[in-house]
């Protein structure tokens, strides 16, 4: 009897063991001081504003100003005593930069709102209404083209209002609160940035009228993230109540014209499925003699077939059919029947190894999609770097707006050529199928562009960007939803797509 | 050679995997007596609980689960059983295009233990364990084959034994799950995305009441069950399901064996009357069971 009870003892403990792991982990970001405080980021090259000044921002009240003082004095003798701990932790928060959280509030709004509609009872797909986004189906459905756009606008408002913040900030060269008044302790690093305007306001208001515009059934959400931003800048004694306001009025104002751009860029007429017949027609004229079809059931219309018409940022109409990738193999030819038997060959062996790469890279429904996935890696390596706020924009705007193109070129592609899927013969997949034309393959497509932009701007990580493009390629003809001409030629493309980007930096002098 | 005999039955519980395979009977392996058992498990659902939505999936069609599960059970003395499972599994949707799934799944170990007698009351204890005995993939529900979660579970069972060899038992069950690693390095829970791969799978308790007919080898048994998660997250609309959700089911069922010798036979029937976030299950366990003496 006595040994039996060792035996539950033992038993028990190991299975406290692997229970007590409750909670899970994720990297902690320390708040820091930036590598570069880039003074001279006021005169940088925006991507919508004429110029850094096209929205004005008065001057604040001297630093001497009565008005100023009760400010300085509403930090320290009102809101630093009576700080509470939760205050506190969202001042950590926000202490990692409003441009990383709010890039990360938009990867997470993309992965809730990453859903394909659900057919109705007649078999049919409602088509979401952004007048009413939070009935089913919700508002946007935030495919990867969709991200790649909310995503490209967000960081391009961040940036464009950003560089106007740096130009004031140094032409009204307000000191940071802590540095007028030493009474004052603030809880983030303190750099010599003048603090007027609060450029975590700037950050925070024009992501909020773009996230607004892009998730229009998150008003609330976003309003209590903005508030929260706002209020760490006050609560960490890194702004007064001033810094904060022009921050608001300046950053909406930015945005508002970004949001113009948008609202004139054609996505509204990117869902034509009436354009359907003449792209299937082209595409047998050029000898697809299956074209694509739906393999949901019901047969569901194809996502976003004129995406392709959409605005590009970084190269003209005229260069995305020049860059076109060529005719893909077609059926029949020596060629195609080599990309089938490699489909044929995974399907029948599939390694364990081949579907974590595969799963690794779906970044399917409910995720953030591909330009979500490189977004992150931007945001991780600009933090890695200590970039300042207006950097860290800076390069995510070159990134967001290569991603763009990235979808843009890569549906443009998809639709010219209307290509049939590896389903359409037959072999089955382990991350599900995307419900649009094979060639050529958006993940290639968007992780090259990703990779050209970000080893662009971060050269000694290239050769791991690079590797990671290749194998978000090579997922998606382990996950059998792609033949492998999609995927080298869908590199190929968004390399060039990337490079566009990186020149247009490197004329505006951000290389 | 007094013939006590074992029971077994599998629970395909969730959507298409085994989470749930725990020993609930009465019935003790003499010391040194062993009984060895071959399971076979068909599990099937149509119809799924997307949250609480009840629907079909044109995509998916009709979703089985087959296992086949080796299974030693061994009487340490008379009043403690030890029982070792290990199951291979295979998935298949019958329509759409999502790849079936198989492999080695879960290797289980449970003790169970008589804990008390009163008059015509017995009450049980069962300690489980397990863990994954291949790297299967967790995350591509609903084809995966399992959940991947390394278990931790504790059941009391109280059993009342009925003239004509009638009895009532209900169990009762806690069952603690690790967190999976997975192969993506964020997903969602909730409202929130996660940046890691560490997902945790929510724990589980269950709760059973059966009532059946006892006599020697050969037993009948109704009974029905529910299957709930501490917490966990709700299918999202239009969605597949994840290692996150917080299942729930409620089954009823039967169950027969018939041991006339050292060799026997075991069937059982189950349905899924009403769930959350899982399939509505119909599973098929057929055994082949073998007694035999150690030393």
């Amino acid at each position: 009897m006595k040994k039996t009870i060792y035996y539950f003892i033992y038993l028990l403990s190991f299975g406290m063991l692997l229970s007590c792991e409750n909670s899970v982990s994720e990297a902690t970001l320390s708040p820091y001081v930036p590598s570069n405080m880039d003074e001279n980021a006021g005169n940088w090259k925006t991507f919508v504003l004429s110029s850094p000044t096209e929205v004005s921002l008065s001057a604040p009240a001297a630093i001497n100003d009565p008005s100023y003082l009760r400010e300085i004095d509403s930090l320290k003798n009102t809101v630093a005593p009576n700080l509470t701990n939760e205050q506190r932790q969202i001042v950590s928060y926000w202490g990692a930069g409003a441009v990383y959280r709010w890039n990360e509030i938009a990867r997470e709004l993309a992965a809730r709102y990453n859903n394909a509609p659900a057919a109705n009872s007649e078999g049919k797909y409602p088509v979401p209404d952004a007048n009413n986004p939070l009935a089913d189906p919700k508002f946007p459905f935030a495919n990867p083209p969709y991200a790649s756009r909310a995503l490209a606008y967000l960081s391009v408002a961040q940036f464009d209002a950003l560089v106007s913040t740096w130009k004031y900030k140094y032409q009204y060269n307000r000191p940071a609160p802590s540095v007028v008044d030493k009474g004052i302790k603030a809880l983030l690093p303190v750099s010599n940035l003048p603090s007027y305007p609060s450029e975590d306001a700037v950050v925070g208001q024009a992501s909020y009228v773009i996230l607004l515009a892009m998730f229009p059934g998150e008003g609330s959400f976003l309003k209590s993230k903005l508030e929260e931003c706002k209020n760490a800048r006050l609560w960490a004694g890194m702004n007064v109540g001033s810094d904060i306001q022009a921050g608001v009025s300046l950053g909406g104002a930015v945005a508002a014209k970004v949001m113009q751009r948008a609202k004139a860029d054609g996505m509204g007429a990117a869902n034509n499925q009436a354009a359907t017949a003449d792209m299937m027609a082209g595409a047998k004229s050029m000898g697809i003699s299956k074209v694509w079809t739906s393999q949901e059931s019901p047969a569901r219309p194809p996502l976003l077939p004129t995406f392709g018409n959409v605005k590009t940022w970084n190269f003209d109409r005229a260069t995305l059919e020049a860059i076109r990738p060529s005719m893909p193999y077609v059926e029949g030819s020596a060629e195609f029947k080599k990309d089938w038997d490699e489909l044929l060959a995974i399907e029948k062996n599939q390694t364990r190894e081949q579907a974590a790469i595969a799963n690794f890279w779906a970044d399917g429904p409910g995720t953030y999609t591909p330009p979500g996935h490189w977004h992150r890696y931007g945001a991780n390596a600009g933090f890695e770097a200590k970039y300042s706020e207006v950097r860290m924009a800076r390069m995510l705007a070159y990134l967001g707006t290569a991603e763009m193109d990235a979808g843009i070129g890569c549906w443009d592609t998809k639709f010219y050529y209307y290509t049939p899927r590896p389903q359409q013969y037959g072999v089955k997949t382990s991350v599900g199928l995307p419900n649009f034309p094979s060639y050529t393959s958006g993940h290639s497509t968007f992780s090259a562009a990703g990779a050209e932009v970000l080893s662009a701007f971060f050269p000694q990580k290239a050769s791991t960007f690079n590797s990671y493009a290749q194998q978000a390629s090579d997922s998606r003809v382990y996950g059998l939803i792609h033949w492998r001409v999609d995927c080298t030629m869908g590199l190929k493309h968004g390399k060039i797509i990337g490079q566009y980007a990186v020149k247009r930096a490197s004329q505006d002098g951000a290389l | 050679m007094k013939h006590t005999l074992l029971c077994v039955f599998i629970s395909i519980w969730s959507m298409n995997t085994i989470t749930a395979q725990l020993p609930h009977d009465q019935i003790y392996m003499n010391k040194n007596i062993a009984c060895g058992a071959l399971m076979y498990g068909n599990s099937s659902w149509t119809n799924y609980w997307e949250n609480s939505l009840k629907r079909d999936n044109p995509n998916i069609g009709k979703l089985s689960t087959e296992s086949l599960g080796a299974m030693i059970a061994y009487g340490i003395t008379k009043k403690i059983n030890a029982l070792v499972m290990v199951p291979y599994v295979k998935t298949q949707a019958s329509q759409g295009n999502l790849m079936g799934q198989q492999g080695f799944q879960d290797v289980s170990l449970w003790l169970k233990a008589k804990v008390f007698n009163y008059k015509q009351l017995h009450g049980h204890a069962t300690l489980g364990v397990s863990t994954p005995m291949s790297n299967y993939v967790t995350e591509f529900m609903p084809m995966s084959i399992g959940l991947g979660a390394k278990t931790l579970s504790a059941r009391g069972i109280l059993n009342y034994n009925l003239p004509s060899n009638l009895y009532l038992s209900t169990t009762a069950s806690y069952i603690f799950r690790s967190q999976v690693q997975v192969d993506r390095d964020s997903y969602l829970n909730g409202e929130r995305l996660y940046y890691t791969n560490r997902v945790p799978v929510p724990d589980a308790f269950d709760a059973a009441f059966r009532m059946g007919y006892l006599k020697k080898e050969n037993q009948l048994e109704v009974f029905a069950e529910h299957f709930s998660c501490a917490g966990g997250d709700d299918i999202r609309r239009n969605s597949m399901p994840f290692l996150t959700n917080d299942m729930t089911m409620t089954a009823v069922g039967a169950y027969a064996k018939y041991q006339p010798k050292s060799l026997g036979l075991s069937a059982r029937v189950s349905y899924v009357i009403d769930g959350q976030n899982a399939g509505q299950s119909t599973q098929v366990t057929i055994g082949l069971l073998y007694l035999f003496k150690v030393k």
